[in-house]
Parts: C-alpha cells; structure tokens; sequence
C-alpha cells in the first residue's frame, strides 16, 4: 500500500490488552499517520461513467442477494497487485490488478450504492518473512510501494459494513471473505485495526465481535 | 466399563465412530471399546483405539431378528452402546420403544421430532427451516416449485443423499435414481440457502443436556462436508431454547443440528442428525469432549478431564495399518465396459433401508411443504381444457393431432388483456406484444390483434405476417439478430421501434434511419447485463462496451424516441431470478439515461413466462413493479411485455391412440403411442399435463405418476413422451391421450420425421 498523502491522523490512544498490560502500539506505528486510499475523480463524465458502471454491475451481480452480501465479484474482475495513487475511476475500472486499498474504496463505494451504510477500515495483519520478501520482489516498481510492508507485518485495507446495533462486519475485497472478529495471531493474523469514514464523528464507538473499537482510533486485536 | 460404538466407515465423507473411539478413549483410557461394522470395507475397523472389532455381515444378508437378540444380550450385560448410523438408530427405536438405560440412542418419538424435512422440534429454536415440498406432488407442482425457487433446489432422499437440481430433465433423472435407491416415492425439494455452514452437536440423557458446542466449517470437502473448523461456546439465544427442547423432546445420545446462517445473519435449520457428527473429535481436540459428558451422564462414572491442545481443528490423510484378523478383500470386477468398481455403500445400507420400509417402520416422514397441497393429488387442468376437449370429435381423428383448445385460448389472451389494462396507470401504458415465433398459428395471431395487442417480430417474413393479419406498421416491434433476414420483404413504413441487438446493428440502423432507408417511431437497444448468460442484446460486463453503448446512443437522430428491452425467460432462470434482473435493468436504465443524456421512454420486458406465473396472482407483484419504474426512469411511457408461451402453451394441446401395451414387469410396463417427441419437443424441458377419457368414453381426467412408460412411435431411443405415468386399468390399444401445454413451441419445433 502506498499512499502519497501523509497528513497527520488523529490522536493515538495507548491500547492496553486484556490483562491490562501495556501493549505497544509498535504494529501500527510505521502506517500511524497513513488514510485509507481515495479512488480520485476527474469531475467530468469519463469518471462518472466508470463509477455507474461499478455500481450498476455490482446490483447485476448480487443476483438477488441480499445487499449484506460481500462484493467477491470484484476479484474476479481485478487481481490483486500494486496500484499507484492517486487513482482516477476511470483508470481504476480498467486496471487488470488493483491493490487492497483500492478494492476496499470500491467495495465501499458499492456498499453506499446498496443504501448499506459502511466505514474505511485499516489493518496490520501479520504474515512471515517469507511471504514479504515474496512480495517485495513481485512489487519491485518503486521502493514506496514497499512501505506497506515491515518485517512481518503488512499493512491492509478493508471495508465495515454496519450489521446493527452499534455491530459491524468487516469485508476483505482483496480476500473476499468476511475477516473473523477472533482471528488468532499468527500467519495472516490481525493485530490492528482502525475505522473511518467521512463525516463520522469521532466519539462513535462499533462492536466487533467481543472487540470494542473506537473511531479514528487503532485498536490491538491480538 | 465396555462401550460398542458402530458407524466406522472413513471415507471423505465419513460416520462418528472414530472420532467417537478417540474422544472416549481420551477420557477414559481404561475402557474396553467395541467398535462394530457391517462390512469389512469400512477401514474404521482397523483403528488403533478399538479394543475389539465386531463385525457383522452386511445389512442386507443380516438376520435382523439374531442380531437384535445379540443386541439386547449386549446392553444387557451393561456394556453402553452408541451408534453413528442413521438407519441403525432408527432401527434401534423400533426395538426400544421406550429406550433402554445402557442404549445412548434417541426413542422413536424423539427421532419423530427431528425428521426431515418438517423437524417439528425447531418450533423450540430460533431457526427456520427452509421451504420444501414432497415430490408427491404433481409434476406440474413440483416444476412450478422450481421456478419459484429460481432451481436452486435440492432433491433429497428420505435419510441420506442431496443432489442439486439442474432443470427439469436432470430433476425427473435424478427423482428416478434416488426412488430406486430407496425404494420409495417420498423424496422431497428443498429450496438452497446461501450462506455459511454452522453446526451445534450436543449430547443428552434422558431429556438433559450434557454438553454441547458451536462448530464453524472453515474448510469444506467437496460434498461439503466439513475438513476443518473452529469449535466456540453455543450462545446463551440458542442454549436456553436448546436445553428447553431437549428436556421436552426426551433425547437421549449424541446429536448434531446442521445449519447455515445467512447474509442477514438468520439461522437455518437443514437437518438434526441423531447422532454424533463426524467431526466431534475435533471439539475434543478444543477441550469439549462431548461423547465424553455422554457416558458420564449415562454411567456415572467420572471421564478424564479434557485438555485443550488447539481452538480449531482440521483434517490430515492417514495410512495405517490393517489389522491381520481382517485382511483386505479383492475389489469387484468393474462391469463389463463399466467404469470404475461401483463400491457405494459397502454396509448394505440402502437394502437395509428398503428393509426398514418393508417392516412398515419408516421414520422418513415428508409431510406436505409447509401445509399446503396433499399427497397423490391428481394434476389440476383448467375447467376450459375439459370444456374444449367435449366439443372435439375424435371419432375419425388422424392421430397425433394437434388440437386447438379455442375457449382456452381466447380465455387466456382476455386475462391478458385486462391485466395489462389493470396495470395501466395514467403516466404508464402497459401493452402486450404477442410473440409471433413461439406460435405463428392464425388462431392466436387473430386473438392478438383483436385483444389489442402489438406485435413482436424477430423476422421480416413475420413483419410481412403480422401486416397481412391486420397488424399496423406502427405496431410492430422487431427484435432479435437477424431481423433484417429476407430484406425484399421490408415494408416501407414506419415501424414502432427496432431493437438492436448488437452495437455494429445500431450503427447501421442509425445510417439508414438517417438516410432515409428506415423509417421507425422508436429505435432502441437490446441489454445484456453482467452475470446472465445469453448470447443476446449488447454486452455491457466491461467499462469499455458500457462507454461505447453510451457513445452510440448519444449518436440516434432526434426524430426516433428512445428505448430499452430485455429479455431472460423467467421459466427458466426462475420467478425469482427475473424479478432481480428487472431491478437490476432498472438501475442500468437509469445510468444509460444519465450518462447519454437521451430519454428512455419505453421499456420492453421482453416474455418467457410460464403461462401460471403470468397468472392472476402475479398482478400485485407487476403492480408494484409499475410503481418502481419511476423512481428510475421517469420519463418512461409505456411498457411492452413480450408474452409468446404464457398464452399459446395451453391453447394447444396433441392427441395420441396407444398402439400397443406390453407385458407388466414388476409392476412396470411399457406402451407404445403414435406420438413422438417430434410433436413435443419440449418434453424434456417442462412437464405436461396429460389427460384421458373414462373408460365409456365420457369425462377427461389427468393422469397421476406411476409406473408406465408411454413409448413414442419414432426409432429414437430417447423418444419416450411419458417415463412414469399411471395409465387406467381399462386402458386399451385405440385408447386418445391427450398432452396438453403444447401450444407454444412444442407446436412450432415440432418437426416432420419417420412419415416417409
Ligand atoms: C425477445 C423475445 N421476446 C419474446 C419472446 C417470447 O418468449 P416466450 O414464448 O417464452 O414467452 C422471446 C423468446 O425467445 C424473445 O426472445
Ligand atoms: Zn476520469
């Protein structure tokens, strides 16, 4: 993931685990002051069309599903690979391989389209050395693409969908599966996540699983 | 203490008894553990953890009588028993009906309360179960059962197997297979939920719940059975409704409740296995022994305690060694020219449920779906059929005939007619266009213009058709890929509207139009939307195609009004399904507009109703489908339907003489007719309704399934007309037959063969 805005995010919050331990904040720390990825819009018709047609092939797709329904087609129509930022709509509709913030900014803009009301959520997921040096040398373009990556640690992109009462649920596009709100440490492990949205204020807090997660802020997960 | 465990079949879609065997062996290492099989092919009966093998001669060779003897004798000398086999557990119930203290397997009236597909017991729980029908139904039931479904339906048998059904040939071959198999009728069609598999397994003594768990499947085996997963505590909504139903419905052993929870996060039940699930010793493995707390609860006697070595669990490949008493046995010869060595089944349990059924003790009771009709019913025709038939002479009849049910016709184009004149509302006009092709017959063509109707060509030569039979230029909406074939023919008037089928189309008509060559009120294009398949209409599954459409759009000349059509016959993609893709037309519709700046002012759903789901009680729904429209595309101004089978498939019907009845063979029997399948075309892909005369020769009625097989004329191996009816004991060679709902395109398929 590589974004080329860097302003500053919001206050950090020290996480305490369970016990009631000071947990360090290190996971997170290198994409502290990193936002979830914008698709940008020209404001003219080329990106304009290339969003209906996103959203419109997005209702065909569901096949009368509900609109709960996690947006899968999309890997299907994109692999998953580097991106680079910004990125328009009407250059992002016809990338072969799109990055997971780029899904997850599809995958959002399909569930306002649906009337589903959905948050930007960012990840620290942890895989091995061995699979990040895999990919640094498959996203080998620019040395930036490679901040997403820290040792084992990978920053990721996804997206919430409101499942009511203050719940949510939260959808990898690049994956496409639902992440487990008990996912466990280890290979493919989450340790962090953070919510946003625009126009959300930020004392809300959202229910994930036996987890309690605040607004703009990140919270340890394992 | 000695424990018998049966059930230790290891394939990959395996029984409990070795999961059972580790966790038991887990929790009380000094136990004698009895594993039983009835075939030697079962490779349970090899694993480490069995102390003794019993094995028994498979079901079908077995001296049912002994062999409860031998059990009675077991449970007698205070050995427990629990049993990971569906059929033995039931037979288990017939023996005790009132249960026996060392049995750890459910009482009769407990198995009754969790018999597919109805489960009476899930009254208790908060699930639903969902929809299904017993295939006792009529044909003509069980396909509208389908559509209503959109065919995504599972045809079960009464204890084991789910097949999913693809339309209606693959539905009457795989009913066929599985009636067999289990030697019975009551199979039953259940509609699909999608969603994420669950289970709850738990056991009870005596209407106390021991202990029980959540299992999720994270990895699935083809069959869809699990391969791995994550055990979790039973949540509190669940566990109080649960232990509630447990205690009311007295159960007693192992057990596993199958469901899958939806995108709205409902829980559907889709069976209770009574019985231990085949993967219970990976709850072990989470610390949860569940057989454990089982035969604490039943003998009292304390179980290890449970260590948790993992919260989740998977499977692994294993060889293992055979034990020497039990060498393997050769495999069977495959069939001659077979594929394959046909090994289903080793235990023989199909016999023993034909066994079962035999003993009249059969716990597979498939009540009706949901209440609604009752079983054997004989297919209903409308009253119009009968009425038509009495006014046809057959005396003289060149059979097969084609018969013109006229009070019918005429009865189904007038509803047609007053529905779309009741669906009208002062901004939208709503108009039938009868499709010519699915039947050209003067008859009905005459019925469409006379009703008001509009006409749907797909050719010039049906244009040339419709202007003879009264129809106006300014009437006719031509459609399809090639409906400039035979060019000398084209009128020089102004159609109605011309829908393009194909980007390199609408260019050519927008040439001519602006040339003068074409004249049309209307000029309008034909969609594909993503995720149909059809090999119609103008792709629009890429940002680029959707652009270009747009582009061209933009480029019709002013003088021709713009509009869209669709078509994705709903008796084949299902009610449900058709529905979606209109709203989802809608959505494409509004975007078009949007994004080219033309108006779209009509709107062409194009046909392919089933003639019921055009009916009457469809009214609403197309009612609140006019309201919607609006909100999408307000500028639209009328809406064309495209009926063609919903109106002429019952307008005809084809009559037939038997030639000849041949002998009975156990209870099946072949007769031979004049029809062919070159009248009925369509035979595979519907099911029809027909009807014979009473034996004096006076009322008509319908023929209910059975066991007769109705031979069409040609030598064609598949020219069968009928697999499984059940012909009047005085039928007799000369007898007519009559299928009905051959109106449509069984009438303009038909094709001319073996006449000379
Ligand atoms: C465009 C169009 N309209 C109408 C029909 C009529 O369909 P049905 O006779 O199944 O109602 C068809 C059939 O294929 C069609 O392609
Ligand atoms: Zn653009």
């Amino acid at each position: 993931m590589y974004l080329d805005a860097a302003k500053p995010a919001k206050e950090t919050v020290v996480e305490t685990n369970g016990n009631g331990f000071h947990k360090p904040a290190a996971v997170y720390e290198k994409w502290q002051d990193w936002y979830a990825s914008e698709i940008s819009h020209h404001g003219a018709m080329c990106c304009e069309i290339a969003r209906e047609w996103i959203t419109s092939t997005d209702f065909s797709e569901l096949g009368g599903a509900s609109i709960l329904t996690g947006p899968r087609w999309l890997r299907l129509k994109f692999n998953w690979g580097a991106s680079s930022f910004p990125i328009y709509w009407c250059e992002a509709v016809r990338k072969k391989t799109l990055d997971c913030g780029a899904l997850a900014a599809l995958a959002s803009a399909i569930f306002t389209a649906r009337g589903v009301k959905n948050y930007r959520v960012q990840m620290v997921q942890r895989f091995s050395e061995a699979s990040t040096n895999q990919w640094s040398n498959s996203w080998n373009d620019t040395s930036e693409q490679l901040r997403w990556m820290n040792d084992d640690l990978i920053y990721h992109e996804g997206c919430a969908i409101a499942a009511g009462d203050g719940e949510i649920k939260i959808w990898d596009p690049s994956a496409g599966w639902w992440v487990d709100p008990k996912s466990k440490d280890g290979y493919g492990g989450l340790l962090a996540v953070r919510l946003s949205a625009f126009n959300l204020p930020a004392d809300v807090n959202f229910t994930w699983g036996k987890h309690s997660l605040s607004a703009y802020q990140w919270t340890n997960i394992n | 203490m000695k424990i018998y465990i049966s059930g230790l079949y290891s394939g990959t879609n395996p029984q409990p008894g070795i999961g059972i065997a580790r966790s038991l062996r887990a929790a009380y290492p000094g136990a004698t553990l009895v594993g039983v099989e009835y075939s030697n092919r079962c490779s349970g009966i090899h694993w480490q953890d069995f102390d003794e093998i019993v094995l028994h001669r498979p079901w079908d060779e077995l001296n049912l009588d002994a062999h409860a003897r031998e059990i009675k004798r077991v449970l007698e000398s205070g050995a427990l028993w629990v049993s990971s086999i569906d059929l033995e557990i039931m037979w288990f119930a017939s023996l005790f009906p009132g249960g026996h203290p060392n049995l750890l397997t459910p009482s009769l009236a407990a198995l009754n309360q969790v018999g597919k597909p109805a489960i009476p017991a899930h009254e208790y729980l908060p699930v639903k179960i969902p929809t299904f029908v017993t295939t006792e139904l009529s044909d003509w039931d069980l396909h509208a059962f389908c559509r209503e479904h959109d065919w995504k339906v599972w045809l079960k048998g009464p204890y084991y197997e789910a097949v999913r059904v693809h339309g209606w040939g693959g539905f009457q071959d795989m009913r066929s297979v599985l009636s067999s198999a289990w030697a019975t009728e009551k199979l039953f069609l259940q509609s699909h939920v999608s969603g994420y598999e669950e289970s709850i397994s738990f056991s009870a003594y005596q209407g106390e719940l021991l202990d029980c768990i959540r299992m999720r499947k994270r990895d699935l085996t083809e069959l869809s059975k699990t391969w791995a997963g994550d055990v979790s505590e039973v949540e509190e909504e669940m566990l109080v409704p649960l232990r509630e139903m447990i205690r009311r419905i007295n159960w007693t052993g192992g057990a596993e409740l199958e469901m899958v929870r939806d995108a709205d996060n409902q829980l559907w039940l889709l069976e209770v296995n009574p019985r231990f699930p085949a993967w219970i010793h990976g709850a072990t493995i989470t610390g949860r022994n569940i057989p454990a707390a089982l035969v604490e609860g039943a003998s009292g006697v304390k179980a290890e305690e449970s260590v948790a070595t993992g919260e989740e669990f998977t499977r692994v490949v294993l060889e293992i060694p055979v034990r020497s008493e039990f060498p393997l046995s050769p495999l069977p010869e495959p069939f001659g020219g077979g594929i394959g060595h046909s090994l289903k089944h080793p235990s023989g349990l199909l016999q023993f449920a034909n066994r079962l059924h035999k003993l009249d003790f059969d716990n597979g009771q498939v009540s009706n779906g949901n209440g609604s009709k009752s079983k054997n019913q004989p297919t209903i025709v409308p009253e119009t059929f009968v009425d038509d038939l009495k006014e046809i002479d057959f005396s003289d009849m060149q059979t097969p005939a084609s018969l013109f049910l006229k009070n019918t016709a005429a009865d189904y184009f007038a509803r047609a007619a007053a529905l779309s004149k009741e669906l009208s509302t002062d901004e939208i006009e709503v108009i039938n266009a009868y499709s010519f092709k699915t039947n050209p017959d003067e008859r009905l063509i005459k019925l469409a213009h006379d009703s008001g109707f509009f006409a749907e060509a797909i050719s010039l030569l049906e244009v040339k058709k419709a202007l003879a039979a009264g129809f106006k230029p300014e009437q006719i909406i031509l459609n399809g890929p090639a409906k400039w074939w035979r060019r000398e023919t084209l009128p020089d008037a102004s159609f109605y509207t011309i829908f393009c089928d194909s980007i390199e189309e609408l260019n050519r008509v927008i040439a001519e139009v602006e040339s003068g060559e074409l004249k049309t009120e209307f000029l309008g294009v034909r969609l594909r939307t993503p995720n149909i398949r059809s090999r119609f209409g103008i792709a629009i599954d890429t940002p680029e195609t959707f652009e270009e459409l747009l582009e061209t759009v933009k480029r019709i000349p002013e003088e021709c009004k713009f509009g869209v059509h669709f078509h994705m016959a709903s008796a084949n993609v299902g009610v449900g399904q058709w529905w979606h893709l209109f709203e989802s037309i809608l959505r494409w519709c509004g975007s078009i507009e949007a994004l080219s700046g033309r108006l779209i002012e009509i709107l062409d759903v194009g046909g392919g109703w089933f003639p019921e789901d055009l009916g009457r009680n469809s009214g609403e729904k197309f009612r609140k489908a006019i309201e919607m429209i609006p909100e999408f595309l307000p500028n639209v101004k009328r809406i064309f339907s495209e009926p063609g089978k919903a109106l002429a498939q019952p307008s005809m019907a084809v009559a037939m003489q038997i030639l000849e009845i041949r002998g009975q063979n156990d209870g099946w029997r072949e007769v031979v007719v004049d029809g062919s399948i070159a009248e009925l075309p369509m035979y595979f892909f519907y099911p029809h309704r027909i009807l014979c005369q009473d034996a004096n020769g006076g009322g008509w009625k319908s023929l209910n399934r059975g066991k007769t097989q109705l031979l069409g004329r040609l030598c064609m191996e598949h020219d069968i007309v009928a697999s499984n009816v059940e012909l009047p004991s005085t039928a007799e060679v000369g007898d007519i037959l009559v299928f009905c709902d051959a109106g449509a395109y069984d009438r303009s398929m038909s094709y001319v063969f073996g006449r000379g």
